[in-house]
Parts: C-alpha cells; sequence; structure tokens
C-alpha cells in the first residue's frame, strides 16, 4: 500500500514537471521583434549569405546590406538607395553616381566611392564565385573622383545595368580586401561577422532555424522601430503558413491554395503580386519535330490556357502570347493564339506531323514539382493528346533539370520540350540570356537551342537601345517576333502571395521575383503586441 | 563475446566502405551536381561559368580520383568541406546535428517503447475484450499513417488549433536557450516520430505475449496459485520481450528515415534535415558522411540488439 502511494506521488510529480514544462511559455520578450520566413518560396534563398552568389533571396539581404539603387516598392522605377543621384551619359557609356555622404558601414567606418569600387571589381571576378561577373561584363572601369562619386563606365551600352545594380549589394573594402579573391565566396565572414550599411546589423545565425538581426541605431534613414528582425527558415511552405496561423511569424510567402485559407482573416492581410516569371514550353531547337512553325502554332493552339488559368490557377494567371504580359510591352495586333483544337489539328496535318512524330511519346520535362504544377502539366498533356501530340510530362529537382539541359553534350531527346519559367521583369531583358542566338552555349543560357533570327535581331536592338523612350517599343518589337515565329509557346503569367499579420504597421512587403530588392524601408516596420 | 563483438565491427567497417562506395557511385550517377543545384532555372548562367565553378570545387576530376581523395580525407580524420554551406568542414556540421538528432530520436524511441510495451500488454490482456480494441484501432492507424502525413496533421492540430506547441524550430529565437524551452520544441516532434514505432512495437507486443500466456509454464504458475499481475510481469512479458528487442533494433533505421519527415517539417535542425538540403544541393561530401554515420549508428544499434538478445534470454549464447 506504501510503495503504491509512493509511486503514486512519483507518478503524480513526474506528471506535474512535464506538465509545467510544456506549459511554460517563452519568457515575454522585452524587445519588439518582427519574426518572418522571409525566404520563404522562390524569392527566397535560405542559407545564403553571400549577395554576389544570389540569385535570389534579396528582401532579407536589403534588410541589413543595401545597394546602390533600388526598384520603388511597385517594382516600376528605380531609386536612390545609398546612390542619392545619379547621371546617365547620352551614349549611356558612363554612369555617374553621388553618394549618401551619411552614409556608414555597421562598425562605423564612412561608406566611399572607394567601396563601389571594390565591390564592383569583385563581382566581376568569377574567381569571387560571383553571379554577376556575366552582367557587369560591359564594365571597363569605376573612377572614383572623390569619396562620395562613383563613375562607372562602359565598353558598351548596357540596358540592364541599372537592374543589375539593384541586386549588387555593397561590400566593405576595408573588411574584404584582406581575404584572398578565390576564398572569398565560402569564407565564414558572410554567415560571422557580416557588415553591411542598412538599417539592421547581423547578430547571429542559428544554423538552418534563424538569422537574427538587430536595429542599427546609427542608420542614416532612422533609427529602426524594432529592435530586431528573425528570419524563420522552413523546409516547407506549408510549414511556414502553419507558423504563421500559429503567431509564431508574421510575414511569409504562402502558396494559392494557402492563401485563400488566410482570406477574410482579419488578424492577416494577403499580399498579392506579379510573379514576372513567364511559364513557356521551350521548344528544342535541335528536335526535328518541333523545327516546323505550323507544329508549334499548333501547339498553342491546342492549350485551353484560359481554362488551365480559370481552374488550376483560380483565376490568379494572366494569359500570354509572347514573353511579356505588360500592356506597355505587348503591341496591337499580336495573335493571341486562342484554343482552338480543329486549327491545331488542321496545322499539324498541313506540317505532316504523322510523318514527323505522330503518336511518338515526347518527353515534357519541367523542375516544377509542386501538385499545382503537375497538374497543369497533365491537363496540357490531356489537351495536346486531343490534337494527336503525344507529351509525357517528366518533373524532376532542380539539379536533375540543370544537369539534364546545361550537359556538356545536350542530348535533345532528353528533353525536346521544357515546361519552365523566367524571369521577366522588372526589367524585360531577363529574357535575353534564354532566347537570344548569341546566348547558345556556351556563351549563355539559352539552353533549348532557339535560333531565330528575327528574335535575336529585336532583343539586340532592345539591348543596345539608348533611348529610354524608344526602350517599350523596342520590346514590342520583341514580342511581336515572338509571337509570329513562337520559338516558346508562352502559356501565362502567375501572381504570387505572401500572407501579413496586421499587427505589423508600415510593413512594405511583396512576394517579388527573387525577393527584390524594392524599396521596403524596414527602418519604418513596426509591431503592435 | 569479445570475439564475437569484434568480428562484427570487422565486418560493419567492410560494410561501411562498400556503403560509401556505393552511394559515391550512386551520387554520381544521378543527374545534376552541385553547380546545377546552385542555379535558379529562371535566371540561367552561362556554362562557361558554371565550368569554372565546377573546377574550382574539384568536380572536373575523374571520378576514381575524388573517390580515393575522399578516402584519404576520411583516413586522417577529415570528412571534407561541405560544397553548399560555406565551405564549412562536414565534421563540424555533423557534429552540431548528431546531438539533435539523437535528442528526437532517442525522446521518440523511448516514448514509443514504453507507450508500445504498455499498452501491447494491456491489449493482450484484455484480448477481445472492448479495451483491446479501443488499443488496436489506433495501432493500425499509426502503423498506416506515413510519417509526412503524421507530422502535418500533428503539426496542424497541436500547433495550429491548439496551440499546445512550437510549430518548429529547435529554439525560440531571441531568448537564452533553456531546458524548459528545448522540451516546449522536443515534445510533438518526438511524439509524432514515435507513434508509428509506437503502434508497431504495441501489436508485436500483443501477439507475442498472447502467444506466451498460452504456454505451459504460465499455465503451471497460475495453477500454482501465483498471483495474474505476477504471472504476466515475471514470467510471460520477459518471454514475450524477444521478438520486440528485435523489432527494435531493426527499427532505427527506419527511424532515421522517419526523423528525415519530422525533421523537415518541424525544422528540427538535425541530421535528416542536413541530409535532405544536402541531397537538394548535391552537397557530396555531406551526403556522403551522413551516410556513414548513419550506416555506423544501425550498424553499432544491430551489435547492441544482438547483445540485448543474451541479457533477455540467457538461453541465447553468443560464439
Amino acid at each position: 500500500m506504501a510503495n503504491r502511494l509512493r509511486m503514486s506521488r512519483i507518478v503524480a510529480l513526474s506528471l506535474g514537471a512535464a506538465l509545467s514544462c510544456l506549459a511554460l511559455s517563452p519568457a515575454v520578450a522585452q524587445k519588439s521583434i518582427i519574426t518572418g520566413g522571409f525566404d520563404v518560396g522562390p524569392g527566397g534563398f535560405p542559407g545564403n549569405f553571400n549577395p554576389m552568389a544570389a540569385s535570389a533571396g534579396f528582401t532579407w539581404l536589403s534588410t541589413y546590406y543595401e545597394p546602390l539603387v533600388v526598384y520603388d516598392a511597385k517594382l516600376e522605377r528605380v531609386v536612390g538607395a545609398l546612390a542619392t543621384g545619379w547621371q546617365v551619359a547620352p551614349d549611356k557609356l558612363s554612369y555617374t553616381f553621388k553618394l549618401a555622404p551619411d552614409a556608414k558601414w555597421h562598425d562605423g567606418k564612412p561608406f566611399t566611392s572607394a567601396d563601389v569600387k571594390f565591390t564592383i571589381g569583385l563581382a566581376k571576378d568569377t574567381k569571387a564565385g560571383s553571379v554577376f561577373a556575366a552582367r557587369l561584363a560591359a564594365v571597363k572601369e569605376v573612377e572614383t573622383p572623390d569619396a562620395q562619386t562613383a563613375v562607372i563606365r562602359l565598353s558598351q551600352a548596357n540596358a540592364g545595368l541599372m537592374d543589375t545594380l539593384t541586386k549588387l549589394m555593397m561590400l566593405p573594402a576595408h573588411q574584404l580586401s584582406a581575404i584572398p579573391v578565390d576564398a572569398i565566396a565560402k569564407h565564414e565572414w558572410w554567415s560571422k561577422t557580416p557588415v553591411g550599411t542598412g538599417p539592421f546589423k547581423f547578430v547571429k545565425y542559428e544554423t538552418d532555424q534563424y538569422v537574427e538581426l538587430a536595429a542599427n541605431a546609427d542608420y542614416r534613414g532612422g533609427k529602426p522601430k524594432v529592435d530586431g528582425l528573425v528570419n524563420r527558415y522552413f523546409k516547407t511552405t506549408a510549414s511556414a503558413a502553419a507558423a504563421l496561423k500559429s503567431g509564431e511569424v508574421q510575414v511569409s510567402y504562402v502558396e494559392a491554395d494557402d492563401a485563400k485559407t488566410f482570406a477574410g482573416n482579419p488578424q492577416f492581410r494577403v499580399v498579392e503580386g506579379d510573379s514576372y516569371v513567364v511559364n513557356y514550353l521551350g521548344f528544342n531547337g535541335d528536335a526535328p519535330m518541333f523545327k516546323d512553325v505550323r507544329v508549334r502554332k499548333a501547339v498553342m493552339h491546342a492549350i485551353d490556357r484560359n481554362a488551365i488559368i480559370a481552374s488550376l490557377f483560380g483565376g490568379a494567371a494572366k494569359a500570354a502570347s509572347c514573353a511579356y504580359v505588360a500592356d506597355h510591352l505587348v503591341p496591337a495586333g499580336v495573335d493571341p493564339y486562342a484554343y482552338s483544337p480543329d486549327k491545331a489539328r488542321a496545322l499539324l496535318k498541313e506540317a505532316g506531323w504523322d510523318q514527323i512524330n505522330g503518336a511518338k511519346p515526347i518527353t515534357l520535362l519541367s523542375y516544377y514539382t509542386s501538385p499545382q504544377q503537375v497538374n497543369i502539366m497533365a491537363a496540357m498533356q490531356a489537351m495536346l493528346a486531343q490534337v494527336g501530340i503525344n507529351v509525357v510530362p517528366k518533373a524532376v529537382d532542380v539539379p536533375t533539370y540543370n544537369g539534364t539541359v546545361y550537359a556538356p553534350q545536350p542530348d535533345w531527346t532528353q528533353y525536346p520540350v521544357v515546361y519552365a519559367g523566367i524571369q521577366i521583369g522588372p526589367d524585360p531583358s531577363g529574357i535575353n540570356v534564354a532566347l537570344n542566338e548569341k546566348q547558345i552555349p556556351p556563351a549563355g543560357g539559352n539552353v533549348a537551342r532557339v535560333r531565330d533570327a528575327a528574335v535575336t535581331a529585336a532583343l539586340d536592338a532592345a539591348l543596345a537601345e539608348v533611348d529610354d523612350n524608344k526602350l517599350a517599343s523596342r520590346y514590342q518589337d520583341v514580342c511581336k517576333a515572338m509571337n509570329a515565329s513562337v520559338p516558346w509557346g508562352s502559356m501565362w503569367v502567375a501572381k504570387r502571395y505572401g500572407v501579413v499579420s496586421t499587427k505589423l504597421k508600415d510593413m512594405v512587403w511583396l512576394p517579388a521575383p527573387a525577393g527584390g530588392p524594392y524599396d521596403q524601408k524596414a527602418q519604418n516596420w513596426s509591431i503592435t503586441p | 563475446m569479445a570475439l564475437f563483438i569484434l568480428r562484427r565491427i570487422g565486418a560493419g567497417l567492410v560494410m561501411l566502405v562498400a556503403l560509401s562506395m556505393l552511394v559515391f557511385v550512386l551520387l554520381r550517377l544521378a543527374p545534376g551536381d552541385p553547380v546545377d543545384a546552385y542555379i535558379d532555372p529562371s535566371a540561367p548562367l552561362s556554362p562557361t561559368e558554371m565550368a569554372e565553378t565546377r573546377a574550382r570545387l574539384g568536380l572536373d576530376r575523374p571520378l576514381p580520383v575524388q573517390y580515393l581523395a575522399w578516402m584519404r580525407q576520411v583516413a586522417a580524420g577529415e570528412l571534407g568541406y561541405s560544397l553548399q554551406r560555406n565551405h564549412e568542414p562536414v565534421a563540424r556540421l555533423l557534429s552540431e546535428r548528431i546531438g539533435p538528432t539523437l535528442l528526437l530520436m532517442g525522446s521518440g524511441l523511448v516514448i514509443a517503447i514504453i507507450v508500445g510495451i504498455a499498452a501491447g500488454i494491456v491489449s493482450a490482456v484484455n484480448r477481445g475484450r472492448p479495451l483491446d480494441v479501443a488499443l488496436s484501432v489506433p495501432a493500425f492507424v499509426g502503423i498506416s499513417s506515413p510519417a509526412f502525413l503524421t507530422a502535418l496533421v500533428g503539426l496542424f492540430v497541436f500547433s495550429v488549433i491548439l496551440r499546445w506547441a512550437p510549430s518548429g524550430g529547435m529554439r525560440t529565437p531571441g531568448l537564452p536557450p533553456s531546458t524548459g524551452d528545448l522540451l516546449r520544441h522536443l515534445v510533438l516532434p518526438a511524439c509524432l516520430l514515435s507513434i508509428g514505432h509506437a503502434a508497431l512495437i504495441m501489436r508485436y507486443m500483443r501477439a507475442s505475449l498472447i502467444e506466451v500466456l498460452n504456454q505451459d509454464y504460465v499455465r503451471t504458475a497460475r495453477s500454482k496459485g501465483v498471483r495474474e499481475r505476477w504471472v504476466i510481469v515475471k514470467h510471460a512479458v520477459r518471454n514475450a520481450l524477444l521478438p520486440v528487442v528485435t523489432l527494435i533494433g531493426s527499427t532505427l533505421g527506419a527511424a532515421v528515415g522517419g526523423a528525415i519527415f519530422i525533421e523537415s517539417v518541424f525544422n528540427w535542425p538535425g541530421m535528416g534535415l542536413m541530409l535532405i538540403n544536402a541531397v537538394e544541393a548535391r552537397d557530396y561530401p555531406v551526403i556522403m558522411a551522413a551516410t556513414l554515420v548513419v550506416g555506423a549508428c544501425v550498424l553499432v544499434a544491430n551489435i547492441l540488439t544482438d547483445i540485448a538478445y543474451a541479457a533477455v534470454d540467457p538461453r541465447i549464447k553468443i560464439a
């Protein structure tokens, strides 16, 4: 009896201890901290701390680093960040930037034109592991007439330079110049003691869990209204959505399906943004079955894009007739390639599809593996089958996709057609690397081996255009050329979603492509208890 | 016994070398490499830039040279450097990750063993009664539920709806480390990890105990007037444990698989999460090292299981 009593007490005490552990709420934080899934989704790049290696993740990186210039919060025009103003020479061969005189690095040293020269020099050097090297190839030199002036001189005009500069975070020469260039890409400086000029300072990285920043009280734009930011990592977007609902994070990218579950909830604001990514069926230029333009046009007519947008995107996408969908880049009179299986069949018959390929299966390779995109590929497969084109979707992970299309000896039978996406904005020149004939590997990233003289000429003209007023017209020419010869089966540009807690005030956040960067004014963000 | 253990360790080492070769070859046969994993397909790089990066990472060397270089590092006590994570030493990454994984897996297995054995005993003793059915139904559900589904449902119910536990991570950002905070983050993933194993152990324990309870020596004990509780605990359970011990030893490998899902969903910073990130990034040195460590753990667990046989059943001799 005594034993049983003693055992009961032990059990009761153990249960009590366990329950108190569970009930133990984290100590009430004295500091005001905004926690977000800033690197969730396609705009994020979790685990990357090196801005020179960043193809995404700019929302977070630009809370502690800053570029010279940045897009405004509508992603429409370029505004100053570390540069307070700039002048572009009429021939577009030199750009003179005036730098913010009161900008300081987090260690107190002043930001000067020497840092601009150092950063651009480093970013041009492939040994530094920079992804900007090709985009900055036209930069001949950077002059520093004084500490607050930097002049970038080009060997040839480059319409994409300002866009590149929005993503090029300035780096401290006094901290990094001592590190050998070939060791800098993977140096622990990035994730241990980085120094930027932004409104927040790096505190620590808890491996694969979160990154913590503290307010930079000396920020030239004013001391941030919160004490710190935390960027929590999530392996899946579903986990991030769960953390939003449980109140552990206040902002994150979410999938379209998850966004619906937040709609109408007064605790959250759903943010809809343009993906600036056009999805397309990329016909391999080496694949005999797609060499006839009538076959490519038949594919366009065979797919009911509006039905897919209505049923699988829930209406949150816009059908594309070329790479662009923005009104100012699409000229009047382009063929919308309306859904018409009969027309598709007629075109195929005219081209002699039975002799070209007939019912033989054609691999449709894609790196899209989300349920939504897999369903879209299944829908396209069914629609194409109705007109006699037998595509077989093959969704693989990104390394497998890249390993196939970037193979040194590419085999077109492995990817006669791909379903992929490419950035078309805010700078519309992004498609050049994948569509210009001069970019066929090893020169560039035209992995589908598109050889289209009219499209190449239109792209070349757009890139060399020095008159800003004529740029839109140049890209309309690109659109027109693409629409006529259909080197890609341009499908649609979809929306992206994010969710922001209504506890956050003055939060400028959008699900931007690559995470921006944009003028997010992080120093003004605040959170109510 | 010592000779047996030495022999098993020797065989284990050979198996580990074979495993490393197999993983190395399979990784290289898989399409895509660390550079391919690095590129955003919507913002392509030029193949020239990719080739330079490959050369910098030593990926342009012949495969046997790469394997031998890796083996040389392992023999020297190093495991190489991560290609993905700022060139961090893999040994350091592993040493940081093995603790959280052991904590999660250990907690999950302890819960599973306690709950599974206890429920199995109760179920067997109450065979055919409502309590048996009440325990068996959730056990079948637990066995047939995949780990990722269990994890997601558990996350939704206990974190989102009930808000009993955090939705992920191992610590609350911004707070100093504390045991209470760690337990708050551990309890849900550990319990969810234990579900499948507990259900399996319960079913094995139930079946084994029912069989033992029908043995002659149990009937003899009862006829001698030994109390029923004593018959079950002293005579039946110990004998019924043997297949359960085998099961526990063999489920360690499955526990690693389960931990990978649980760590992914809960962002638990263990080896499972590291391994899945490494596979996505084709981070060869990390994949190789993590596979070796997991393989070594499973081998050690199997040796310990063999030793545990002897402890549970003195009739078994290890020669």
